[in-house]
């Protein structure tokens, strides 16, 4: 049975097994899903969203199959990479955000226990 | 009775002694009829001594002998255990997105509601942010000049004063191919002429011979490289016959062949698309003991071409159509440009349906492949080219020395620039760089334009030949990309090397590209 850890992050206000109607903005947890990625998702520029699990298998995304499998696997290796780089330097410290600044686009990865979330943003100016 | 012995004169010693031996001679009474006179007598032994060991005494030498020493070495065998071992790469199985029931829905809903804030906060931070206003990053050593980095020519071919007709280059970008002909042949010609082909990456490559060589009968006027297989390679003849080569197989490079009417141009797909004046456009696939069958057929004439502009002659009957140069679209690989020779481009597809009007006569049925007619140029067109970074895009040269920027939603063309004021034989889009185009012209130069910069004027010129003797054919390299390959009517093909402008894209461009093709006239 998977034992939910908190990560040290704000704690939530009920566990998340129990969608009940006493807090609001909680509702199916499927529908919660699909809105939050819509909100990243029409955001000013941004290209595209997806969710990658732990092994690097993307859950959602936004783009098609074949992009959507290399950005998966690709980041979801840089992101270890960096974690352990951070830990490394001070066993203290932990990664909490990738920023990746290239010629064309930004790609951000807000990394977790069993999930990365990236998002693909084109910072025109 | 008497006895005699008596020793021999010679006896020897240590021979055997002569013993005397002496028998007494018994007298005997009168035996029973012996008669008294006669007397046994006994003489005395007569020896006889040896001749031969006397003259022959022992002779003797000394001889030795000795084995020669045996020679001696330590040497050791030990069997080995061999093991077989084959790799192979797999075209790699295409993963997919994991569908929704093998995932926990309620904790990436906790998840995603933990980082939201913080992905919308970097979100808006990134859009207004002014840190990276103008910062470049150069990764590579910058070229600033354009370089010619070879010469390319076949020594026999130029003898004969052929012109190089079409280049191509191969799917992994190594190998230049160029083919030879004459382009200014009005009539059918016996001439023999080659296909060469330079391996680039070879270390000892030399100009003037190129690593495979093929003779064909006829003159050949358009080359393509097959899109994945790096070594074959088709070729369309002045005779009309469409030839497929493998240029790893030095005796024989000839696959297959075909018969036809009139001159060809060639586009392989993964069959063979060819194009030729007589107005069919055919398909071939290539079927084992190396005959190229026509899987498809079209034929364009002119009265079922799409009224969508005025062409200025109205013509009777069923009158063929030429086609002289065709593109395949990046995008959708069942469209495709044709250039005619009436100098208006024809918008096609794979998939038409409709049935062509035409007496030819022809193994499989043929039909109407046109869908759209844009405005004519001047003059017939020599080069169509499909933009590989936006779907309607694709640009025109004739012989007016005009190119024209297209967009397939509409019939004229978006822009229309004059480079020369002789033919253009081609133009290319560069593959990497979304508004840079490339354009062969008949006084010997080869004009690059960027668009992004100056819409008027080539941004560089390089002189090909010395003589403005015209360039035939260019195109560039897809793999390395910096090469860009030139062929002319000396015969020399030229590899350039561009400089760093033409060959990284600029933050912006493709976002250009797009506000160009969106300039279509309502």
């Amino acid at each position: 049975m998977n034992e939910w850890t908190n990560t040290g992050r704000e704690p939530d206000p009920l566990p998340s097994f129990l969608p009940g109607p006493t807090a609001p903005g909680l509702g199916e947890p499927q529908a919660e899903v699909e809105e939050t990625l819509k909100r990243i998702q029409s955001h000013k520029g941004v290209i595209g969203t997806m969710v990658v699990n732990a092994e690097g298998i993307p859950i959602r995304t936004t783009l098609d199959n074949s992009t959507t499998v290399q950005y998966a696997g690709l980041l979801h290796h840089l992101t270890m990479k960096a974690k352990s780089t951070v830990r490394d330097i001070d066993p203290q410290n932990d990664l909490t955000f990738l920023r990746i600044r290239s010629k064309k686009h930004e790609i951000m990865v807000a990394p977790d226990k069993e999930y990365l979330l990236i998002v693909i943003q084109n910072p025109c100016e | 009775m008497a006895t005699r012995a008596q020793p021999g004169p010679l006896s020897q010693a240590g021979s055997a002694g002569v013993a005397a031996v002496a028998t007494v001679g018994v007298a005997s009474g009168p035996g029973p009829g012996r008669p008294g006179p006669l007397q046994d007598e006994t003489l005395g032994v007569a020896s006889v001594p040896s001749q031969w060991r006397a003259v022959q005494g022992i002779r003797g030498e000394t001889k030795s002998c000795q084995t020669a020493s045996i020679a001696t070495a330590n040497a050791s065998a030990q069997a080995r255990n061999h093991v077989d071992a084959q790799v192979q790469t797999e075209a790699p199985v295409p993963v997919s997105v994991q569908p929704p029931s093998q995932y926990d829905i309620p904790r990436l809903a906790a998840f995603l509601r933990r980082v939201e804030a913080v992905v919308i906060r970097e979100l808006n931070k990134n859009w207004q942010s002014h840190a990276f206003d103008g910062f470049e990053v150069n990764w590579t050593e910058q070229q600033q000049m354009v370089s010619c980095l070879y010469t390319l020519g076949y020594p026999p071919a130029q003898a004969q004063g052929l012109h190089v007709t079409s280049i191509s280059w191969n799917s992994t970008g190594s190998v230049v191919a160029c083919a030879y002909g004459r382009l200014d042949h009005g009539d059918w010609s016996t001439l023999k002429s080659f296909v060469c082909a330079w391996n680039l990456d070879r270390r000892d490559l030399r100009p003037q011979q190129p690593s495979a060589v093929v003779e064909v009968p006829s003159a050949v006027l358009c080359l393509a490289f097959h899109p994945t297989q790096p070594s074959h390679v088709a070729g369309g003849l002045y005779s009309g016959e469409v030839l497929v080569w493998d240029l790893s197989r030095l005796e024989d490079p000839l696959l297959w062949r075909t018969g036809l009417t009139d001159d060809t141009h060639t586009d392989p797909v993964s069959q063979v698309l060819s194009v030729a004046t007589d107005g069919k456009v055919l398909l071939w696939q290539g079927i084992g003991a190396g005959q190229l069958q026509l899987t498809e057929g079209f034929a364009l004439v002119m009265q079922q071409l799409p009224r969508s502009t005025k062409l200025k002659k109205h013509p009777h009957g069923e009158t063929e159509v030429g086609a002289t140069a065709v593109a395949f679209s990046s995008f959708d690989p069942r469209l495709f440009i044709l250039g005619t020779e009436g100098g208006f481009p024809l918008k096609c597809s794979l998939a038409a349906g409709e049935a062509a009007l035409t007496r030819m006569p022809s193994s499989v049925p043929l039909r109407a492949p046109a869908q759209f007619t844009f405005s004519p140029h001047g003059g017939p067109i020599y080069s169509v080219s499909c933009s590989p970074f936006h779907r309607n895009l694709f640009l025109s040269a004739g012989t007016d020395g005009h190119v024209h920027l297209y967009s397939m939603l509409q019939a004229p063309p978006l822009t229309s620039l004059q480079l020369s004021l002789k033919y253009l034989f081609a133009v290319r889009w560069s593959p990497v760089r979304p508004l840079v185009f490339a354009a062969a012209s008949g006084k010997g130069d080869v004009q690059l334009f960027d668009l992004q910069k100056s819409s008027q004027k080539p941004t560089v010129l390089i002189k090909q030949t010395q003589d403005e003797s015209p360039v035939y054919c260019l195109e560039f390299n897809s793999q390395q990309t910096q090469l860009l390959a030139a062929g002319d009517a000396q015969g020399t093909v030229k590899v350039w090397q561009l400089s760093t402008e033409f060959t990284e894209q600029g933050p912006r461009e493709a976002e250009d590209l797009d506000c160009l093709a969106a300039e279509v006239a309502t």
